[in-house]
């Protein structure tokens, strides 16, 4: 059984690295979130920086706060 | 939030769902040295809790997992799941800006994109012969057939006598460098080879254009940690492996 995902998807720019592993990013509609990376980018040791373009699940339960998935190359 | 249903539909994914929503994801993936790496992805506690215990009691042990310490939720999941740490590796911030460190007599550096690669991969199995692989700074690209050199271009060496006995790998893919190895065949240690080649490095990121860099240093290897603030570099996050079973 695979349910639907529960998370709205949103590409936005890193824009602070914050303490507790946590960035601030600015989603393209101007909304600021604080997000953790996933698991997969931390299994990966992919690094997260100011300016990088990431794609950022929301949490359902509270649009302020996301999730990095995935960030692109730039 | 109803009650949480996990269900694993693939052989090393797990979803929890919650009135047919995905609420948690867990996830496997096998390391290139064959260790079994984990991760849970979750906005409740109490999901992750479900999730890490679903695949636990699924999965062959040992499994892995890596955690930046200053995520203290993270981590005391994972300590709760009865994850307990395994390693300490530091980030350092490493200034580009250096001096020129002379190589030791009769050794030459050659600097990133100069090494030959019948040399490069000959250094390389050396090394990786000598070194436990999991005392290794982390490393996660696929590795076809056991080859460790994918990208010969990205080497500076250290050659002495007409054979290579010391390599640092660079990966640019990022805005901030990273050194990704820096090693010294053992019967060349102490030299200061390895301080001649990372001083190449850096002077080479330098010109380009690159501030500092990153590395990551295992926190027991003490010569690589002297190494390292020895020439300018400030420690800043550190990630755990935590081990269970």
């Amino acid at each position: 059984m695979v349910g639907k995902a529960d998370g709205i998807q949103v590409e936005g720019t890193v824009t602070e690295c914050l303490r507790n592993a946590t960035f601030r990013v600015e989603l393209e509609n101007g909304h600021k979130v604080l997000a953790h990376i996933s698991g997969k980018i931390r299994r990966n040791y992919i690094k997260i920086m100011p300016y990088d373009r990431v794609l950022v699940e929301l949490s359902s339960y509270d649009l302020n706060r996301g999730r990095i998935l995935f960030r692109y190359r730039t | 939030m109803d009650s949480v249903v996990i269900t694993r539909v693939a052989e090393r994914h797990w979803h929890a769902l919650a009135d047919d929503r995905v609420v948690g994801r867990g996830e496997a993936s096998p390391r290139p040295d064959g260790r079994l790496f984990v991760s849970v992805d979750s906005w409740q506690g109490a999901v992750f809790d479900q999730l890490a215990n679903a695949m636990l009691a699924n999965l062959p042990t040992p499994l892995y997992t890596v955690v930046d310490e200053a995520d203290r939720d993270l981590v005391d999941h994972w300590r709760r799941a009865g994850f307990a740490t395994r390693r300490r590796e530091w980030e350092y911030v490493v200034p580009t800006e250096v001096d020129p460190v002379p190589a030791p007599s009769g050794v030459t550096i050659l600097g990133v994109g100069d090494a030959e690669e019948t040399r490069l991969r000959a250094v390389d199995r050396a090394i990786r012969g000598e070194v436990d692989w999991l005392t290794m700074p982390a490393e996660v690209l696929s590795r076809p057939d056991g080859d460790t050199v994918l990208f010969p271009s990205r080497y500076a060496v250290a050659a002495l006598g007409g054979r290579y006995v010391g390599m640092a790998r660079v990966a640019t893919l990022t805005r901030q460098p990273r050194i990704g190895v820096l090693a010294v065949l053992a019967e060349q240690r102490g030299h200061g080879i390895g301080r001649a080649l990372l001083a190449n490095v850096l002077r080479s990121l330098h010109g380009n254009g690159f501030a500092i860099a990153s590395a990551e240093v295992h926190e027991s290897n003490e010569a690589a940690v002297a190494l390292f603030e020895g020439i300018g570099a400030r420690r800043g996050a550190s990630n755990l492996e935590l081990v269970w079973g």
